[in-house]
This record gives C-alpha cells, sequence and structure tokens, in this order.
C-alpha cells in the first residue's frame, strides 16, 4: 500500500471515528434531556395557602413542588426570640448562598426571614440531608431534654443529625447542617393569601 | 486503534484477568469470515443494532408510561394519557417514542430481510440447523415483544388486538381457556392484562438479549455462510471480521439510520402502518373499530389464520405456519446450499418471498371473497414450499458449483 | 443483491407505501382536500378562535392546556389572551368544554369526542375533518333530518349538528365558512402532534448529518477493501 492510500485511509478512519462520537454524543442529549422534569411538572410549580389558618404559635407543613414547606405563626414572644444571639448562628444575616436570601429581603425584616414576621414560610428541608427538622420552640432545656444545648435559644432540632436552627430557621454553629433552611420566592394575594412559587 | 488499545498496560491488566485479548482475536481481528459476502449479510448486525435501540428507548419510556386502565376524563385512561404526556411534555419524548413505534416496525423490517437472505442462500441447512432453530426462537419472542408492547398504549387497536389474540388462544383445545385467563388475569382484556403484558413487555427483550448471545455464539462456532453456499476454508478465501466486516457493518448502518431517521422525524405513522389510525382512539371495550387488523408484521400469520373456516384449525394452522419454520434444516435434503445452484429452489423460494408479501397484504385488507380465495391459495403454497423441500432434490439438476469462492 | 439494486427496491417500497396510506378514507367518498401548512401562526390562531368559539361548545381538547398556547412558538398567546380564554380554569388545565357529557349524552345522544387527537384519529385526517365541516347537505332520500346529513360521515348520519351553519349559508358566505373549516382543520393538525415542527426542524439537520457519514463510512469501507482480492 503506498504512503497516499495510508493517508487517505487515515484520514477517513479519523473522519468516521470523529462523526459517529458525534452522533452518539448527540443522541444522549434528548435521553438525558428526557429525564429532566417534563413541561407539565413545571407548570404545576406553585402552591397557593392561607396563612390565617396557622393559630398563633403554632407549625404546619404544607407542599410546594413536592417539597415540604413549613408555615409558622409567630407569637410576639418568639419574635423576641429572634434577637441576642447572632454570636450562636452561621450566617445570622442569610448571606451564604442565594437559597437563603430573597427579593423581599430588607434590612428591618432581615433577622425575621420573613415578609410578614409573624408568619415565617421556609423550606422545610434540613440542609444537611433533607430530613424535616422539630419544632422546638421554647427556650432552653426545660421542655426538651439532651436533645438542645442549655443556651437553646428555640426553633428547630433535626432529628437524623442533630442540626440545630433558630425561629428565623438560621442555623447554629456546631451543627452538621452548613446553612441556613432555605427561603423561596412567594407574595401575598391579600391579607393572608399567599402564593408560593 | 484497536491494536494500539491492546498494547496498553490497562489492556494487560484486564487482560491477565479476564482473557479480553483471546476473545478479541478470536471474535473480530482473527475470526475467519468468507470473503464474499454480499450486503444481505448486513442484516444481522443491523438486527442487533434495533434491538439496542429499542431497549435504551424503552427503558427511557418506562420513566413515564403507567400502565392502569383506570379511566379519566373523556373516556381516556391513566395508561393513554401517560403516553401522550411523553408525546407533549416530556423533553424529547415525543423523539423518544417515535424512535421506540417505527424502531418496532424497523427492527421486523431487518429480521424478515436477515431470515429470507438464511432462506436464499440456505443459511439454515447443516452444520447449522441450531443456529437456525435458535433465530426461530428469537422470532417467536420478537413477535410476543411486539404483542405486549402493543397493547400498552391502551387505544382501541392495542385493546382489540390483545382482545383478538388471547381468544385465539382460547381456542386450543384442553389448554386454551387456561392459557387465556393465564393471559388476561380477568374476564375480558383489562387492567391486569395491562400490567401483565407491561412487565412481560420488559422481560421479553433480556430473553431477546441472552438468545442474541447464544445465536451469535452458534454463529461463530459453525462461521458465516456465503453467497455460494461452498464450505470455505481459513487462508485465501476468509478474511478477518475485524477490520473488513465492522467497517462493512458500520456503512450498512449508516445506510439503514438514514431510512430510519427519515421515517422517525417525517413520517413517524408511516400512513397508518407503524402507528394505526385507531390506535388514537381510546380503548373502548363496547365498541370494536371498524376495520381490525393486526400490525403489518404480523398481517400474514393472520391470514393464514383466517384462511380456514374453524376456528381451531385456523390456530392450529398459523401454529405451525411458525413452528413448521423449526423443521426447515430437516426437511431441505438438497446437498447443495445456496439456491444459485439450485434452479427449481431459486423458483420457490422467490414465489415464496411473493406469496408472503401477498398473506401480508390480505391481513391489512377488510375481508373480501376474492381476497379470501387469494389468502387461501398464498396459505396452501406457504406450506406446499415447505412440504416439497424433502422432494426436490429428486428431479432437481443442480448446477455445476465452483471450486472456489 | 447488490447494494444499489437493494437500495432501489427499498426506496420504492417506502414511496409506494405513502400515498396508499394517505388517500384511504372510511365512507368511501373521495375526502376533499385540505392544503395544511402548520407553521402559518395566523392561521393557526384564527382556528383556534374557531375552536374555542365553535368547537368547544361541545368538545375538549384535553391534551392541550392554556399554558401550551402560550408556551407552543407556533401559537404563542400572550398572557392577557390566554387569561381571557381560560376564565377562572387553571393555566396548567387542559381545554375543557363545560357541556357535561351527562348533558351531551341527553341533547345528542353521545358524548361528543375530546379532538386533541382527532386529526390523527381519523383516516384522512385534516381532509376528513375539513370535509366533514363542508360537507352538510340535504339528505337526498329526505330520511335524514337537516343539519344530520353528511356526505363524507361513514353512513351519512352524524350526531353532531352542522357546526358551522354550512347548510344555511348563502353563496357569500361559502368562501368564508370554507377558510373557519380550513383555518379549524389546520389548527386541530397542529395540537394532534404539537411538536411536529420542530421534529422536521430537527429532522433536517440529522438527514444531512447521516448522509455525509454514511458517505464517508461508504469511501472507508471501499479503502479498505481494497486490500481484498477476489
Amino acid at each position: 500500500m503506498s504512503e497516499t492510500d495510508q493517508t487517505r485511509r487515515n484520514f477517513l478512519f479519523a473522519a468516521a471515528g470523529g462523526m459517529g462520537g458525534i452522533a452518539a454524543a448527540a443522541t444522549v442529549v434528548p435521553f438525558i434531556g428526557s429525564m429532566l422534569p417534563a413541561a407539565d411538572t413545571l407548570a404545576a410549580a406553585t402552591t397557593e395557602f392561607d396563612v390565617a389558618t396557622v393559630e398563633a404559635g403554632q407549625l404546619v407543613v404544607i407542599q410546594w413542588q413536592g417539597k415540604p414547606v413549613f408555615v409558622v405563626h409567630r407569637t410576639p414572644e418568639l419574635l423576641k426570640q429572634v434577637d441576642g444571639h447572632d454570636a450562636m448562628l452561621k450566617d445570622p444575616n442569610s448571606e451564604a448562598i442565594e437559597a437563603v436570601s430573597a427579593e423581599w429581603i430588607t434590612p428591618e425584616n432581615r433577622k425575621y426571614r420573613a415578609i410578614k414576621p409573624e408568619y415565617l414560610i421556609t423550606v422545610a428541608s434540613c440542609t444537611h440531608l433533607g430530613c424535616i427538622p422539630l419544632f422546638k420552640p421554647s427556650p432552653g432545656r426545660a421542655e426538651w431534654g439532651d436533645s438542645v444545648p442549655e443556651d437553646w435559644p428555640g426553633g428547630w432540632h433535626c432529628p437524623c443529625h442533630g442540626s440545630l436552627y433558630d425561629v428565623s430557621a438560621r442555623v447554629i454553629n456546631g451543627s452538621p447542617a452548613p446553612h441556613n433552611l432555605h427561603l423561596m420566592p412567594y407574595k401575598y394575594l391579600s391579607e393572608t393569601r399567599v402564593v408560593i412559587g | 486503534m484497536l491494536e494500539k488499545m491492546m498494547k496498553s498496560k490497562l489492556f494487560g491488566w484486564i487482560d491477565e484477568r479476564t482473557g479480553a485479548e483471546a476473545i478479541i482475536k478470536s471474535q473480530l481481528t482473527e475470526y475467519e469470515v468468507p470473503k464474499n459476502l454480499n450486503y444481505m449479510w448486513n442484516f444481522g448486525s443491523l438486527a442487533l443494532l434495533v434491538l439496542v435501540l429499542q431497549i435504551l428507548t424503552g427503558i427511557f419510556l418506562a420513566m413515564y408510561y403507567k400502565p392502569s386502565a383506570a379511566l379519566t376524563y373523556g373516556g381516556y385512561t391513566v395508561a393513554f394519557d401517560s403516553v401522550e404526556r411523553i408525546m407533549r411534555d416530556v423533553n424529547f419524548g415525543w423523539l423518544i417514542r417515535y424512535m421506540h413505534a417505527v424502531g418496532a416496525s424497523a427492527f421486523f423490517v431487518v429480521v424478515y430481510m436477515h431470515i429470507g437472505r438464511g432462506l436464499y442462500y440456505g443459511s439454515y441447512k447443516g452444520p447449522r440447523e441450531l443456529l437456525w432453530i435458535i433465530g426461530v426462537v428469537i422470532l417467536l419472542i420478537m413477535q410476543g415483544a411486539a404483542f405486549f408492547g402493543y397493547l400498552l398504549p391502551w387505544g382501541q387497536m392495542s385493546f382489540w388486538g390483545a382482545t383478538v389474540i388471547t381468544n385465539l388462544f382460547g381456542a386450543l383445545p384442553v389448554i386454551g381457556e387456561f392459557l387465556q385467563e393465564v393471559l388476561r388475569g380477568g374476564f375480558a382484556v383489562g387492567d391486569p392484562t395491562l400490567n401483565r403484558f407491561f412487565s412481560l413487555h420488559y422481560l421479553f427483550p433480556l430473553l431477546l438479549v441472552a438468545i442474541v448471545g447464544g445465536h451469535v455464539h452458534a454463529l461463530h462456532v459453525v462461521h458465516s455462510n456465503n453467497p455460494t453456499g461452498l464450505d470455505v476454508h481459513a487462508g485465501k478465501s476468509t478474511i478477518p471480521f475485524h477490520p473488513y466486516y465492522t467497517i462493512k457493518d458500520a456503512f450498512g448502518v449508516g445506510v439503514f439510520l438514514l431510512f430510519y431517521c427519515y421515517v422517525v422525524f417525517f413520517n413517524p405513522q408511516m400512513g397508518g402502518y407503524f402507528i394505526e389510525v385507531d390506535n388514537y382512539v381510546p380503548a373502548n371495550n363496547l365498541q370494536t373499530p371498524p376495520h381490525i387488523a393486526p400490525v403489518w408484521y404480523l398481517t400474514p400469520w393472520y391470514t393464514i389464520l383466517r384462511s380456514f373456516e374453524s376456528k381451531l384449525i385456523g390456530v392450529l394452522a398459523m401454529g405451525a405456519s411458525l413452528g413448521i419454520l423449526f423443521l426447515l434444516p430437516f426437511l431441505d435434503r438438497s446437498k447443495v446450499r445456496s439456491a444459485r445452484y439450485r434452479p427449481v429452489y431459486r423458483q420457490m423460494v422467490y414465489l415464496f418471498f411473493v406469496t408472503v408479501i401477498i398473506l401480508g397484504y390480505c391481513g391489512h385488507s377488510a375481508p373480501t371473497p376474492t381476497l379470501k380465495l387469494i389468502g387461501q391459495i398464498s396459505t396452501a403454497y406457504y406450506f406446499a414450499f415447505f412440504l416439497l423441500l424433502p422432494f426436490v432434490p429428486m428431479f432437481e439438476k443442480t448446477k455445476p458449483l465452483p471450486e472456489e469462492i | 443483491m447488490k447494494l444499489k439494486q437493494f437500495l432501489t427496491v427499498a426506496s420504492i417500497a417506502v414511496a409506494l407505501s405513502l400515498p396508499v396510506a394517505a388517500s384511504a378514507n372510511e365512507g368511501g367518498v373521495a375526502l376533499k382536500h385540505a392544503e395544511i401548512d402548520v407553521t402559518d401562526q395566523a392561521q393557526l390562531r384564527r382556528g383556534l378562535t374557531v375552536f374555542t368559539d365553535v368547537c368547544m361548545g361541545c368538545h375538549s381538547a384535553k391534551y392541550v392546556t392554556y399554558k401550551g398556547l402560550m408556551d407552543y412558538p407556533e401559537l404563542a398567546l400572550s398572557r392577557e389572551e390566554v387569561d381571557d380564554l381560560r376564565g377562572d380554569k387553571p393555566l396548567a388545565s387542559g381545554m375543557i368544554t363545560d357541556l357535561s357529557p351527562a348533558d351531551a349524552e341527553v341533547s345528542y345522544g353521545k358524548v361528543p369526542p375530546d379532538l386533541s387527537l382527532i386529526v390523527n384519529a381519523r383516516r384522512g385526517g385534516a381532509n376528513y375533518v375539513y370535509s366533514i365541516l363542508t360537507g352538510f347537505e340535504h339528505d337526498p332520500s329526505g330520511k335524514v333530518p337537516d343539519g344530520n346529513f353528511n356526505e363524507y360521515f361513514p353512513g351519512n348520519r352524524i350526531a353532531m349538528p352542522d357546526p358551522l351553519s354550512w347548510l344555511g349559508h348563502d353563496e357569500d358566505e361559502t368562501k368564508e365558512l370554507e377558510e373557519q373549516a380550513h383555518d379549524v382543520a389546520a389548527f386541530l393538525t397542529f395540537i394532534g402532534d404539537p411538536h411536529q415542527n420542530q421534529r422536521h426542524a430537527i429532522g433536517k439537520y440529522v438527514m444531512i448529518f447521516l448522509l455525509l457519514l454514511t458517505i464517508i463510512l461508504y469511501l472507508l469501507k471501499k479503502e479498505v477493501w481494497k486490500d481484498v482480492k477476489h
């Protein structure tokens, strides 16, 4: 076989191999693409809720995009518990990542992490590995025993790996969870009707 | 490229533990194939390609498909809705579903060509009898898988096709009723049927993979036949499979994909042949569509079924028409393999191909007296072809065979 | 068989199967032809209007959501237009008629079929839809009441009463009614397979790519096979 023949052959091999590779890669796109959320799943992405149905001092868990969401009706006492322990918090101003902040955050409501301070609405998945933390609002160990530290400011305790959050769902130092509980976009349609997402 | 790869350290490490080098050599680079194979020999590798495509697309469809006959708004069902959701809402769902639906037909096109080639060149004859028999098993499993799959969209053709075919099994003596109940899981085709068909539709391709492995293994023991039908011995008449036939097969894949993608992208229903019009109507157990026929690849056997007045004989004839394929290697007593050198067999096998196409046409059309008669004549020849084979060598004057291919 | 022979036969087989299937019709009468272009946004929107104003009185298109009317680039309605159409129905809801199946049963004797897939589900497709809509006539034998006799419907007796008032038209209106029937046939063709334009667009690139790849593979095959002495 002559030299030119060998060059031609190598070129054709490379061209065929290259195009075959492109074809295979292009085929992967629709298949992996099909595993992303479908159009109707994305369309069902908002949840409406009436916060007036939550009694003072109580917490309810609702669903948004298939994920659990906390809605807490915070009493004036609970709102006071937000202050005075910033030194214990990993991220007191909720600035570490985008998901813990929201468009509607202002200097006034930053520590409350809510549009209306009395209603805290937050994604209920622990930022460690996704368990739903338990609501332990009263300060100190009186009600909760060893599960919380002695200087417990009140908030959430995650049963899976012991992460702790205060009543504004901000993560407390020493927790395995890296971030505050995530916030999501929401707005009030009326005095008490809220649309999440 | 392959040689370079085989010299690498990593390959050496793997080879020590698996004997990969010996396998590659014996199956690819030193696997001897006759050098005179024509393009009819491409359909084996194409069938393997379509099998892979069907399994791949099927796995992704199963992520969204829901096998439930529970009713939804407008007389539709959860199953039908889930198919439409794939077509409309799932990203590229339309592509994957059309690939799967067109792939089912493409599979049969390719496999029928593959079988036709085997018939024409006498590839079923000794020592390849078992290779052929494994192939017939593959055909039967394919037909089963296709039948189970066709029920899944739960359209009118799905439902009535399944009703008709499960009734066929019911016509068998003694075991008929039992078989019918096992298939249906109820008094009629319904939700339990849909669930078990889905399960079996997922199972059968896995069986296919295993049996296709056996088919390829059997081939590599007895080696490929060739257009002359002569026995070839390693050396001047053969070439290694790789690179010659890997590249020829790759070219075949290119040509096949041109046809396949044209249909998938521009004509996926193929005018009602690949996805039937009536299957866009949701299943209704109280109303049979005015014209009901199986998908094109099953219609030849459907005509054989319809050619007999008695339901039982029809069912048995249909079974026999497939079963007789198993006996083919033993019915043909000729010493010459290829139809090239067998003038009588050559005419017979051409007529057989035409007959199968006519049977397919009759099965697809609404029954009329003329078509029924044509179907009956074709059925008669279908069986005559096989039953005459033992006697052909008695009077057939074969042409002289060449010394070497 | 030689490659060329085989390709010729295969191409002819594919070409032959197309017209046969397209011309098939249930009723035995040749259908009128409706030239459909599912990329014509103006026509699809007019068809949507006919659909919502006329068809949706009784028929649904449950697989087409109001959100879809905004999202499909072929229609691309604005949020305001969609809000007008949907009233208080959710955006993610299908286009469901207000006529309940039970009431329809009483009024027409049967529940009108969903129209999402009607073009795919009838032999003749868009031609069938167009022919039915413009096929209402006086029954020559006088047995079927006016408004229920349709030239193109199998059996001629159709439960759907003349939706476009085709029968009562005068000469001047004919053209307009034909256009309405044409528009809605185009709309129904579109919603039967809403990704068809995308499919054709992608398909063109796929075919060009595969053609190139196949040519290269053919040259490579010829090149490598030069080694083999026949």
